[in-house]
């Protein structure tokens, strides 16, 4: 796996959108793999969480007939918190404070999660 | 600072149309202003804390408090009146509130980058807005004096670019606002992004740290920490999906369902009503 690349997507997003404050890639089991968070946060609690969001998620997508599972954000009075899956294998948190643009994140994330599979991917087919 | 003269120029054209409406500056920040009869009453933007981030972040209000009061307002997005009614906040400081917050996203729009600007129909109702509004020339001239002070000091700082971080361990008398930045400064967060952990406005948080960097109080690490990437032992598995739902149980007939009688299990179970 390009470790530099995954680092270099993960920061480039931080400094694209204003007001991401973290981001962290995790396997979709829920094992961190990388984090670009503060020292309050606990990185692998919260690859953790996010794996049984979209878990969750996804099952009450299924269950109430609401299609394939795009996202889910948790709005709190400061701020967001962002759980998307990357492919079928992996995911991604982003945390925002208030400022962030949630519409302006969506956008920006889609292109970035293409890549980050892609590298991702890479590392399995090259078993690194 | 970049995009200024279109800036400029379309809020000159909003002012002389007398628009009501909002005014979309695609950029970075970016932002929304909210104009009646063109005049500014309020002002988003992701640069700068708006009057919410402020009365929260700083513990006037709490997320509970919050979210009752919007309940109170019917769901508005900006609970004013209540705020006073519940003493949260004095009519006086609320409007103070609002302007700084105001005028603090329009020096965070100017400070960015302007793409484009874009005129739209009322949308939202316009977060705290102030009750009489503001010439936009007005707030672009304040915003460019903002920028020029900011730009004449020792060490100038751009509110969306330097990381400063703590010089060594400090004690020694500090000020309630320097001592919130040296806690929250990490090597990660911008003035902007210590504004909104702080609770102030963006041009008071980047004129300090500008301040503090020429003090040798705050530094900028020369290279961004690194993300620590590993990989996962086994590799990644590609997720199990989850199994199919059953299928619907066969629709039977209304006859076949049992017919509730009055003064059956309801009755035994909790007496007669009356």
């Amino acid at each position: 796996m390009d470790h530099e690349a995954l680092a270099h997507e993960m920061r480039g997003l931080r400094e694209q959108v204003t007001g991401i404050t973290d981001t962290a890639v995790a396997a979709s089991d829920g094992l961190l793999i990388a984090a670009d968070t503060a020292d309050s946060i606990d990185p692998e609690g919260l690859a953790a969480l996010a794996a049984a969001g979209l878990g969750l998620a996804r099952r009450t997508a299924q269950a109430t007939a609401r299609g394939t599972l795009r996202r889910t954000v948790t709005y709190g009075s400061h701020g967001c918190a962002a759980f998307y899956a990357v492919g079928d294998t992996a995911l991604m948190v982003v945390l925002g404070d208030e400022g962030l643009d949630v519409d302006r994140l969506h956008r920006a994330t889609q292109p970035a999660l293409d890549r980050i599979g892609s590298i991702l991917m890479n590392k399995t087919a090259e078993g690194v | 600072m970049s995009g200024y003269e279109l800036l400029a120029r379309s809020l000159a054209a909003c002012g002389r149309e007398g628009l009501t409406g909002e005014l979309r500056v695609a950029g970075t920040p970016g932002g929304v202003f909210h104009l009646r009869g063109g005049l500014v009453v309020s002002v988003e933007s992701p640069g700068a804390p708006g009057a919410e981030a402020l009365l929260l972040r700083s513990g006037r209000v709490s997320g509970e408090q919050w979210a009752a009061l919007v309940r109170e307002a019917g769901g508005a997005r900006w609970p004013g009146t209540g705020l006073i009614a519940h003493g949260f906040a004095g009519a006086a400081q609320l409007r103070v509130v609002c302007t700084m917050a105001l005028r603090d996203a329009v020096f965070a729009i100017v400070a960015g980058r302007v793409e484009e600007c874009e005129h739209a129909e009322p949308g939202l109702e316009p977060p705290a807005p102030v009750a009489v509004g503001e010439p936009p020339s007005r707030l672009l001239q304040d915003a460019s004096r903002k920028l020029a002070a900011l730009a004449a000091m020792p060490r100038p700082v751009h509110p969306d670019r330097e990381r400063p971080r703590p010089v060594g361990e400090l004690d020694g008398p500090f000020s309630e606002l320097r001592w919130d930045l040296l806690t929250h400064a990490d090597g990660r967060r911008t003035s902007r992004d210590l504004a909104f952990r702080t609770g102030r406005g963006v041009y008071t948080v980047t004129v300090e740290v500008a301040r503090m960097l020429a003090e040798g109080l705050l530094e900028c690490a020369p290279a961004p920490t690194p993300i620590p990437v590993r990989t996962p032992p086994e590799g990644l598995r590609h997720r199990t999906p989850p199994p199919p739902s059953p299928p619907p149980p066969e629709q039977t007939s209304p006859v076949d369902l049992p017919r509730r009688r009055p003064g059956g299990f309801f009755r035994l179970r909790n007496g007669s009503p009356g």
